[in-house]
Order: C-alpha cells, then sequence, then structure tokens
C-alpha cells in the first residue's frame, strides 16, 4: 500500500515546473533583438558581397574610383564622431546602472548629437561627390559604394531617431520594464553600427583609396 | 531567475556596463583606426602588405567591440549571444566569399581584363549615364564613340 500511495495521480500531477521562476521579459527581448541584428548583419554581407564584385577596374566603367575621391583622415574623423558616440551611450548606459536618470540624458543627448556630426559629415561627402558628377547611375562600382555606405547613414538616421524616442521616454515613463528594455536593446543597436563601420571604413573607403 | 520585476535596472543586462569596459572598447579600436589611416596615407607600405596590415587591424578592433561593447563572453547571462554569433560568423563569411569567388571565376573566364581597362566603349551605355561624359578621362571616348 505504501509503494500505491507514493504513484503519481495523474488528476493532480504536475506536468511543468511553474513555480519560483518568472518569465525573464528584458532577456528574451535582448535576445530576439539580438538575432534579428544578426539577420541585419546578413543583409550587409550581400551588399559586402556587391561591392566585392563589383570593385574590379573594369566595374567603373572608365569613371572615377574611390581611390579618386576617398579623403582617408575626413572619413577618420566620421569615424571617430561615430565611436565617440558609442562611447556616449555606452557611459550613459553605465549612469543607468547606477539609477542615475540624468548621467543617462546626458550620455544619449551626446550620442545623438556625436551621431549628427557623423551623418552630417557624410552628406557632405555625398554632396561633394554628387558635385564631381558621380552619382549611383555612374557604374556598377559606384552604385555598390553609394549603397553600402549609405544603408549605414541609413541605420545612423533612425538610430538617432530612435534615440530621440528613448529621451523622451525616459523622461516621461521613467525606468519600467519597457523603457529599459527598450535601451539595451538600443544599446546593442547603435554599438553593432561601429562594429559595422570598421567594415566599412577598412574594406570599403581605406581599400578603395589604395586600390 | 526571477530578477527585473522589482526594479529593471539591477537586471543583469544593465549590471554588465563599465565605463572602463566601454572605454577600452572606444580605446582599442579607435587607436586601430589611427594605425591604419597613417599607413594608408604615408603610402609607406606596399599595396598587398598594407592590406594584411589594415586588414587585421580591423579584425583586432571587431573583436575588442565585440567583446567590451556588445559583451559577447561565455558567461551564463550571454551564452545565446555568443552562440548565436558563432553560428552566424561562418553565413557571413561564406556568404561575401562564395560570392566574390563566383564573380571573380566568371570575371576571369568571360573578360579580357586589358581589354576592358583600356578599350573600353562607353557610347553605348552614354545615354544610361550622362555624367559620364563630365568626368575626367571620357571626354575622348564619348567623341570617338558618337
Amino acid at each position: 500500500m505504501s509503494s500505491h500511495a507514493s504513484t503519481v495521480d495523474p488528476k493532480k500531477a504536475e506536468l511543468w515546473d511553474t513555480h519560483h521562476h518568472t518569465h525573464d521579459v528584458i532577456s528574451t527581448r535582448t535576445l530576439g533583438y539580438f538575432l534579428y541584428l544578426l539577420s541585419d548583419g546578413m543583409l550587409f554581407a550581400t551588399l559586402f558581397a556587391a561591392y566585392g564584385v563589383l570593385s574590379y577596374q573594369h566595374s567603373y566603367f572608365g569613371g572615377p574610383t574611390p581611390a579618386e575621391f576617398v579623403k582617408p583622415w575626413y572619413t577618420f574623423a566620421q569615424t571617430i564622431a561615430l565611436f565617440l558616440s558609442v562611447l556616449a551611450y555606452g557611459f550613459g548606459m553605465n549612469a543607468l546602472k547606477h539609477k542615475n536618470k540624468s548621467g543617462l540624458i546626458n550620455g544619449m543627448l551626446a550620442a545623438f548629437v556625436l551621431g549628427v556630426v557623423f551623418l552630417v559629415l557624410d552628406i557632405h561627402d555625398m554632396n561633394h561627390l554628387y558635385s564631381m558628377g558621380i552619382t549611383l547611375a555612374s557604374s556598377g562600382g559606384m552604385s555598390a559604394f553609394i549603397v553600402l555606405t549609405q544603408v549605414h547613414a541609413t541605420h545612423i538616421f533612425f538610430g538617432l531617431i530612435w534615440i530621440l524616442v528613448m529621451i523622451a521616454q525616459v523622461m516621461t515613463k521613467g525606468f519600467t520594464e519597457e523603457t529599459v528594455g527598450r535601451l539595451l536593446t538600443l544599446r546593442m543597436f547603435w554599438h553593432l553600427q561601429a562594429v559595422i563601420w570598421v567594415f566599412v571604413y577598412i574594406f570599403v573607403y581605406l581599400w578603395g583609396y589604395i586600390s | 531567475m526571477s530578477h527585473g520585476a522589482a526594479d529593471p535596472t539591477m537586471h543583469p543586462e544593465v549590471q554588465l556596463s563599465t565605463s572602463k569596459g566601454y572605454f577600452l572598447g572606444f580605446a582599442i579600436s579607435a587607436f586601430l583606426m589611427l594605425v591604419a589611416t597613417f599607413l594608408v596615407t604615408s603610402h609607406s607600405v606596399p599595396p598587398f602588405g598594407l592590406l594584411m596590415v589594415i586588414s587585421v587591424c580591423a579584425g583586432i578592433a571587431v573583436i575588442a567591440q565585440i567583446y567590451f561593447l556588445l559583451h559577447i563572453d561565455i558567461s551564463e547571462h550571454n551564452i545565446w549571444n555568443t552562440v548565436a554569433l558563432v553560428l552566424f560568423i561562418p553565413l557571413f563569411l561564406i556568404t561575401i566569399g562564395l560570392t566574390w569567388w563566383m564573380f571573380s571565376q566568371l570575371y576571369l573566364r568571360t573578360m579580357d581584363m586589358s581589354v576592358m581597362s583600356s578599350a573600353m566603349q562607353p557610347a553605348v551605355h552614354a545615354s544610361a549615364t550622362p555624367g559620364m561624359a563630365a568626368m575626367p578621362g571620357m571626354n575622348a571616348h564619348t567623341d570617338s564613340g558618337n
């Protein structure tokens, strides 16, 4: 009888351990967003591949190549602006760790301003190309160059909008599970732009300059 | 792991932020970009060696940023981000590498590069690219083509 009493009663059995574990909403969202960002990385893989196959000498159709218009130190200034923006956002997130709301907002504002500097330098560079008569239609090589660099710039543009939205949400809603989760996903997004920019800067701008 | 419900700023992904880590990520990658830019503009290294050196700069900078900025490591909390990234890298490299290899073989077998580079005939495409005629070196071709 004693062994019988210890058998599981199917009507009362708990098949799943539903206690002591709450759903970690923030971690679930950040992992999901990280997977999305990796698929964004595949978008850049296709654009890098397109640039790779369209950066032969014949790809430029006798027209200008990056070697003729890339100014390494100008683009280096862009690089530093973006890296500093990423650093400022990181400092802001460090302030979040200490529940320092004004520190977070100052960091995000600095990240926003430096991101704008990056974007203004990029737009100025594109206007310079346009004034030289270089457009998307100039050659296959120039199409690949402009599309790749401007898709990255578009990421920065939407990141800047996102930063403004998050500043407003932090000011109005404070540190809730939603806002903190969004700040973490924005941190991933913004920091990944610096990683992608390293590839763009080295393999498109600098390599284009020396080839 | 019932963190976050009471105070989301205590979530481990918030708490793993460190100013020192972010500054190191910035300093290492900015320094490597400075080195790469300096070498490229000084023309002191032959092109192929230069490509190798700046590729190494890019590789180290990316690893530093992934470690210090994206917090990709083997800690319990981030292990699935790391697994996803490790599985992503081959896809990224294969997409670029195979595409580049296929087209380089195609060009090798279908185009006479010496003809392509020296005696191109842009006249056929001149209407599609009106900006070309204004570029340096394009005038002779358009005149002869028409």
